[in-house]
């Protein structure tokens, strides 16, 4: 399946939304709505609120995020926001500050 | 892997700006001014409600609005633009739909601007018989490497100010007038 990917130093500002996979080497800002994996690579800049199917965060996310299925926080990223997913894992080395709510 | 390769797939919308170093393809919709150092594609379905910035922009969807290059502009069939072109080099191919003022040559530079300005009572006609109808939705024929420049003659003699960013073309067939202004007949005697 095409993914939209958002290469590194692009920047958009602005809403995106979309029904396949996203993966943002560069910054966004502003609202990012995926119907699928959204993955935000290492080094990327995220200053908006997420919602997608499954999130692995690799990068920077300023911003609440929200999955339907599970959300990843991998060594090296760094989430100020609140977490809402069924499944939710913090890597060892991960940054985060915000809620997290399972759906419990 | 590629660097800086931004592809915007074909069911993502984005409602906002995009920029930045690097080049992109648009498949899906952008609905905000695309502003990037690099080359644009836009594909056969993609659309773009803004301008266009870039280095070299291949433009086989849909564009509303001014699409600007450092190098080159090329349409391809499919292309529909509701906007201007300026690049210093600028290629309308078979089946692209343009409705716009398109200028080649160094863009913003005042020699460019010499040549595309037309003696002012050539004005008038040229607009009856614009050959490359900037106005209008124009079909080109053939692939044209469109050098829109008018001979530099009549630019030469162009005594007529700028008179804004829309002006009619050169006209390409000289235009017989005489003393009284009208059209010269022949005079068989």
């Amino acid at each position: 399946m095409a993914s939209t990917i958002i290469g590194a130093g692009i920047t958009i500002e602005g809403e995106i939304s979309t029904d396949e996979d996203v993966v943002v080497a560069g910054t966004v800002r502003g609202k990012l709505t995926a119907k699928e994996a959204v993955t935000i690579e290492h080094g990327a800049t995220v200053e908006a609120d997420v919602q997608g199917g499954s999130l692995v965060v690799g990068g920077s996310l300023t911003g609440n995020v929200t999955a339907s299925e599970r959300v990843d926080l991998q060594s090296g990223s760094r989430v100020i926001g609140n977490v809402k997913a069924a499944r939710v894992t913090i890597a060892d080395g991960a940054q985060f500050k915000g809620n997290v709510d399972m759906d419990v | 892997m590629a660097s800086n390769v931004t592809v915007i797939g074909k069911s993502t919308r984005v409602r906002g700006r995009v920029h930045g170093p690097g080049d992109i393809e648009v498949q899906g919709l952008v609905d905000g001014e695309v502003s990037v150092t690099g080359d644009v594609t836009l594909a056969l379905h993609g659309m773009v409600g803004a301008g266009i910035k870039g280095r070299k922009l291949v433009i086989r969807g849909a564009v509303k609005g001014d699409l600007v290059a450092d190098e080159a502009i090329l349409l391809e069939d499919g292309a529909r633009v509701v906007g201007d072109l300026r690049a210093p080099r600028v290629a309308i191919g078979v089946g692209a739909l343009v409705r716009g003022y398109v200028e080649t040559g160094e863009e913003g530079s005042s020699s460019a601007r010499a040549r595309t300005q037309t003696a002012a009572r050539a004005a008038p006609v040229a607009a009856t018989h614009a050959p490359e109808r900037p106005h209008t939705p124009a079909r080109a024929p053939a692939p044209a490497q469109a050098k829109v420049a008018a001979p530099p003659a009549r630019a030469q003699a162009s005594g007529a100010t700028n008179s804004g960013p829309r002006r009619p073309p050169p006209p390409v067939v000289p235009v017989l007038k005489g003393a009284k202004g009208q059209i010269a007949k022949k005079k068989e005697r």
